[in-house]
């Protein structure tokens, strides 16, 4: 019985210890084209940025065609290179990832 | 079906006939959508709207004086945007007009849609109602902003964040009046009838079960837990400061600071 009691404690623990660090840490990345350059961002829901995050960009069939680093604002940017969907992972530290699909009817 | 749509009707007459002296009125802005995540349709399309929420009556209202949105601290002007319309619930027999706006959401964050209506006057009452009111959407999970000011002359500030919420959450809000916490002043609170999420029309066994009251503490802070999915609208009362004439002679403004906020189930 105690045992048992030990244990629904602990997972609880475990449970409040990992959501918390999810949502504190929850990644964002949103991006947008103008003149030819896309902008992206990385943030968590704060505002804060995320620093360093690695960026993948990937065309529609999932071949990477480029990658780099957020900066200290969190952002990346990046010519428009092709006339196609273009999905941008962010991979942050710890293992949060994210993606944003930009559609090539919005880059411009 | 045909004994459903006679039950509403009932139902809603019943309404209309037990508590025509307790319905309060609630200046309303409802958005398509209360959070646009990633694959949504970023264009809104929003109502405004002067009505009974809980009883579903509509009253006449003129174009807004002022209709916009915040966006990090930043005020932009969307009265040009509003385009007149006609609605009225189905026990009221003509069309009144409410306003319409499409607003296309193009960056994350948290976006307060506001509105100052023009003085309405109600005669029932003697005296003109101004219902300053907000509803706030989030974008692509940026939350910030939402517990920001307008600056408007009555507001509700959210002290709960106003998306994301579920049905029986605690939403707490503080008033400002002038910009500054109005002490002991009385809130009411209103489930909208007409919520898309509203899978059976309200009918009040008795009318205080029409409008809930809570009082604010002496900081202007008040809180209510929503019982039901769809969207509940709190609107705090006060007396302006001011007066406007009708009929050649002077009365009395009252002011109200609405908020509207969603709830969705659990499950």
């Amino acid at each position: 019985m105690k045992h048992r009691i030990l244990i629904i404690l602990a997972t609880a623990l475990a449970v409040l210890c990992l959501s918390s660090t999810a949502m504190a840490h929850k990644v964002n990345i949103f991006a947008y084209s103008e003149n030819g350059v896309v902008y992206a961002e990385g943030y968590f829901p704060d505002g804060r940025p995320v620093v360093e995050g690695d960026i993948e960009v990937l065309d529609s069939k999932g071949q990477k065609l480029l990658s780099g680093k957020t900066n200290k604002e969190g952002f990346f940017s990046f010519q428009t290179l092709v006339n196609d969907d273009l999905t941008i992972v962010i991979n942050a530290s710890m293992g949060h990832r994210a993606q944003f699909i930009l559609r090539k009817n919005e880059l411009e | 079906m045909n004994k459903n749509i006679l039950g509403s009707i009932t139902g809603i007459m019943a309404i209309a006939f037990c508590t025509s002296s307790t319905e309060a009125h609630f200046g309303t802005i409802i958005p398509s959508d209360d959070i646009i995540s990633q694959h949504d349709d970023t264009t809104l399309k929003l109502e405004a709207k002067f009505i009974h929420p809980l009883e579903l009556h509509y009253m006449e209202m003129d174009k807004p004086k002022q209709f916009g949105v915040q966006i990090n601290g930043k005020k932009q002007d969307l009265l040009n945007s509003l385009q007149a319309a006609k609605g009225k619930s189905p026990d009221q027999e003509k069309d009144y007009t409410f306003w319409q706006a499409e607003y296309k959401v193009k960056r994350p964050g948290d976006y307060t849609f506001y509105m100052e209506p023009v003085p309405y006057w109600e005669a029932a009452e003697d005296l003109f109602i101004v219902h300053y009111t907000k509803v706030c959407i989030n974008s692509l999970g940026l939350e910030q902003g939402w517990d920001e000011p307008v600056g408007l002359e009555t507001e509700i500030v959210p002290l709960t964040r106003p998306y994301g919420l579920w049905t029986g959450n605690l939403f707490t809000g503080q008033i400002l009046l002038d910009g500054k916490p109005a002490p002991n002043a009385e809130v009411e609170i209103e489930y909208l009838n007409e919520s898309k999420q509203n899978i059976s029309i309200i009918t009040p066994p008795a009318s205080p079960y029409v409008t809930q009251v809570v009082k604010a503490d002496i900081n202007g802070v008040f809180s209510y837990a929503m019982p039901k999915a769809g969207w509940w609208g709190f609107s705090a009362l006060s007396e302006a400061s001011w007066k406007l004439e009708h009929e050649g002679r002077e009365k009395g403004v009252e002011i109200g600071a609405v908020y509207w906020v969603m709830t969705r189930d659990m499950r």
